[in-house]
C-alpha cells in the first residue's frame, strides 16, 4: 500500500533524479581526468596517444556539463509537472471548414495522448451537419499532460481547399485552442475547496419546464454555473443526467480557476524579476497549416515542418512541442541570468 | 412498407423539439444504440419518439443522481425534480451503521427514492420499504434494486451490513395497510399522484398517452376532493397514527405546482406535525413539504 506521503516522497525522488545523475557523472568524469593526466607524459608513445584521446573526450564531457547540462538543471522544476490537462477547442472563422479542421486537430491530440499513455475523454462536443465539430472539450489524464500540451494554447490557422469546394479555391479558417490544468476531482462534489467557495457559485438549470414534476417528462438536464467573483460561467448539457452535467461543469470551473491561479503566480514572480518570458496570449495566431505548400509553421519560434501528413497523421506534433519546451527553458534561463547581473 | 431515411426522421424531430434538443436526443439515442443489448435501430427509436413516446421509455433507462434506473411503460418515469430533493434529503439526514434508520416510501413506483437513499447513505445504515398498488411498478422496483445492487432484507444482508430495500404490493387506502410493514419509521417519503382531473386532459401526449393514469391522478374515482390532494389527506392520516413516525422522524412529500401551502396545512391539521418547511426545486417551484415530528 502506498500512502499519500509515500507518493509525494516518490515524486520528490523522481524530480531530483536528473540533478543526481548529472552530479554523479560530473564527479566520475573529473576523477577519470585526474587519472589520465600523469599518463599524458608516459614514456610509452602508444600509451600517450591513448591518454590524449581520452583526455579530449573527457574534457568535452565536462564542457557540455558546464555549458548545457548544469544550466538546464537551473530551470526550476515546473510546479505543474504532474497535472493532467483539459483542452477546449472552438472553431473560429471559416464555418464548416473550421469545424472539420477542429475534428482533425482533435484526432492529432488524441493520438499524441495515446502515444504518451494518457487517457482521453471527450466531455462535451457539438457536432455539425457536415461531420465536423463546432467545439469540444477533452480531458487528457496523466502525469505531465498539462506541461506538454500547454504550448498548444492559441489560434491555429488552416489554409486548404475544402473537400466541399468545387472551384478548388483555398479557404482560410481558424480553431482556437485553450489548454487548462485539470484539477483532481474532489471526493465530494459541490463543496468548498481551495479554488472556490460554494457560496460564490450560482447553479442554474436552463430552460423552463412549465408546471414541472409529474406534469412533464421531457429530459431537461442542462446546467449553468456562474462563479460570481470572477464572472466565469460554464454551461454543460451533453449528458442526460443533470447530476453528471453538474459534475462536469464543476470540473471545468475548477480548471479555469486553477489556470487563473497559475497565471497569477507566474506574474507575481515576475514583478520581482525582470520579464523575458513572453506571456502566452490566447488570441495570438500561433500556427499555420498550409496544405498547398505542405507545411506547418509555428510563428512563435519560426519553426516550419514540411510534410503536413506527418503532423496530421504521424507524430509531428512532438517536434513542435519539444522545440517549444526548449525555447521556454532557454527563456527562463536567460531570465535567471539577467537577474544575477 | 417503405421506411423514411434517418435524415428525414431527424429533420422532423428538429421541427418538433427545436434543433438543440433534437441534436442532444439523437446523440443519446446513438449512445444507447451502441451500449444496449436489445436490437433497436436508430430509425425505430426516431419513429417512436416522433409518435410522442418519452425518450426514457425508448432508451429503457433514466439517470437518477449517480444511479441509472430502468424505465418501462406505464410506470412513471422518475423526474429531475424528484432527483433533486432526494439528493438534498440525503444530505440533511445522516444515518450511520451504529444508528441505522428505517424508511418508508409510499407510492414508490420505480423505487427511485429509496434506492437513491440506500445508495447514498453508508452501508448498514438504512432499511427501506416501498409500497405501490401497481404490480408492474413493483416488478420494476425489484429489477431496479437488482441493478443498483441493493438487496432485500435477509439475515445474509444483515450479516454483511448492507442497506436493504423491500418493495411491497399494497393499496394505501386499504384498512389493513400497516400489516405487511414494520412501523415505526424514522423517515417517510412520498411522491404520490397529484394531478387534478381538470389538468389531466391538458397534459402533453408523452405523459398522458404513455404513463399510468393511476400514477398521475391525484383523486381516485369516488373521492370528494378534486384538487389532486386526496393522497396527501390519506398519507397525513396514516402518519398521524400512533406508533408510525418515530420521535424526531422526518416526512418529505413532493407536491405539484401550487399545492405546497395546502399540503403544509394538511400536515399540521391531520398529522399534528407542528414544524414544517417548503423546499423549492431547481426551477424555483415550491416542490416539497418537509415535516418534522
Ligand atoms: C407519481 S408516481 C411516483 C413514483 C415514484 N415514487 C417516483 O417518484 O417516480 C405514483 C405511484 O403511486 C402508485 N399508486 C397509485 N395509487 C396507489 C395506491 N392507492 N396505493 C399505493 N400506490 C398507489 C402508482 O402506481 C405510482 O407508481
Amino acid at each position: 500500500m502506498s500512502s499519500p506521503e509515500d507518493i509525494t516522497r516518490a515524486r520528490q525522488i523522481k524530480d531530483l533524479q536528473p540533478l543526481h545523475d548529472a552530479w554523479v557523472q560530473w564527479t566520475h568524469t573529473r576523477e577519470s581526468l585526474q587519472e589520465t593526466l600523469p599518463l599524458l607524459a608516459d614514456t610509452d608513445p602508444a600509451m600517450r596517444a591513448l591518454a590524449s584521446e581520452e583526455y579530449n573526450s573527457l574534457t568535452s564531457t565536462l564542457t557540455s556539463h558546464v555549458q548545457e547540462i548544469f544550466p538546464q538543471l537551473l530551470v526550476p522544476p515546473s510546479t505543474t509537472q504532474h497535472l493532467s490537462a483539459m483542452m477546449e477547442l472552438k472553431s473560429g472563422v471559416g464555418g464548416s471548414e473550421a469545424s472539420l479542421f477542429l475534428a482533425d486537430l482533435l484526432r492529432v491530440y488524441t493520438r499524441y495522448a495515446n502515444v504518451n499513455r494518457w487517457k482521453t475523454q471527450i466531455v462535451a462536443s457539438n457536432q455539425t451537419d457536415g461531420g465536423g465539430l463546432k467545439d469540444a472539450i477533452v480531458e487528457v489524464k496523466g502525469d505531465g499532460a498539462y506541461d506538454a500540451l500547454r504550448w498548444e494554447s492559441g489560434v491555429h490557422r488552416v489554409q486548404r481547399v475544402p473537400a466541399t469546394e468545387a472551384s478548388g479555391r483555398t479557404h482560410t479558417s481558424t480553431v482556437a485552442v485553450i489548454v487548462l490544468p485539470l484539477a483532481e476531482e474532489p471526493e465530494k462534489m459541490n463543496c468548498d475547496d481551495d479554488l472556490f467557495s460554494m457560496e460564490d457559485v450560482k447553479i442554474e438549470v436552463m430552460r423552463a419546464r412549465g408546471a414541472g414534476g409529474q406534469h412533464v417528462n421531457k429530459t431537461e438536464s442542462a446546467v449553468r454555473l456562474t462563479h460570481i467573483p470572477t464572472g466565469i460561467t460554464v454551461s454543460m448539457q451533453d449528458e442526460r443526467s443533470q447530476h453528471q452535467n453538474k459534475r462536469r461543469a464543476f470540473q471545468v470551473l475548477r480548471s479555469r480557476l486553477m489556470d487563473i491561479k497559475i497565471t497569477k503566480d507566474i506574474e507575481n514572480r515576475r514583478t520581482t524579476r525582470r520579464n523575458l518570458v513572453r506571456t502566452a496570449d490566447r488570441s495570438e495566431k500561433i500556427r499555420t497549416y498550409n496544405y498547398a505548400q505542405d507545411r506547418v509553421t509555428d510563428h512563435r519560434i519560426g519553426l516550419s515542418l514540411m510534410n503536413l501528413a506527418s503532423f496530421m497523421e504521424g507524430d509531428g506534433v512532438q517536434d513542435f512541442l519539444d522545440a517549444l519546451k526548449r525555447n521556454h527553458d532557454e527563456d527562463v534561463m536567460e531570465e535567471m541570468i539577467a537577474d544575477i547581473d | 412498407m417503405r421506411r423514411e431515411p434517418v435524415r428525414q426522421l431527424f429533420a422532423r424531430l428538429t421541427t418538433l423539439l427545436g434543433s438543440e434538443s433534437a441534436n442532444l436526443e439523437l446523440k443519446w439515442m446513438k449512445q444507447a444504440h451502441v451500449t444496449s443489448t436489445f436490437p433497436t435501430d436508430l430509425s425505430t427509436m426516431l419513429e417512436r419518439r416522433l409518435r410522442g413516446e418519452p425518450l426514457q421509455y425508448i432508451l429503457g433507462t433514466t439517470p437518477f443522481g449517480p444511479l441509472e434506473l430502468l424505465t418501462r411503460s406505464p410506470t412513471l418515469i422518475p423526474r429531475p425534480e424528484t432527483e433533486d430533493w432526494t439528493m438534498r434529503l440525503a444530505n440533511v439526514i445522516s444515518p450511520t451503521s451504529n444508528r441505522p434508520i428505517s424508511i418508508l416510501d409510499i407510492c414508490t413506483g420505480s423505487g427511485c427514492i429509496p434506492l437513491l437513499l440506500c445508495h447514498l447513505w453508508p452501508p448498514g445504515s438504512t432499511r427501506a420499504y416501498g409500497v405501490d398498488i401497481s404490480p408492474a411498478a413493483i416488478r420494476l422496483s425489484i429489477d431496479n434494486a437488482a441493478k443498483c445492487e441493493i438487496p432485500a432484507p435477509t439475515h445474509i444482508s444483515e450479516r454483511f451490513s448492507r442497506n436493504t430495500f423491500l418493495p411491497v404490493l399494497h393499496d394505501i387506502f386499504d384498512a389493513d395497510f400497516w400489516t405487511s410493514l414494520h412501523p415505526p419509521f424514522d423517515v417517510v417519503t412520498s411522491n404520490p399522484p397529484y394531478i387534478p382531473h381538470h389538468e389531466y386532459e391538458q397534459l402533453p401526449a408523452s405523459v398522458k398517452d404513455h404513463e399510468d393514469p393511476k400514477a398521475l391522478l391525484g383523486d381516485p374515482p369516488g373521492s370528494s376532493n378534486q384538487d389532486g390532494l386526496s393522497f396527501y389527506e390519506h398519507i397525513a392520516f396514516l402518519i398521524g397514527q400512533k406508533g408510525i413516525l418515530k420521535d424526531n422522524g422526518v416526512v418529505a412529500l413532493e407536491v405539484g405546482q401550487g399545492q405546497a401551502d395546502a399540503v403544509e396545512k394538511i400536515l399540521h391539521k391531520t398529522s399534528g406535525l407542528r414544524k414544517t418547511e417548503i423546499w423549492k426545486d431547481p426551477w424555483d417551484k415550491h416542490r416539497v413539504v418537509v415535516g418534522y415530528a
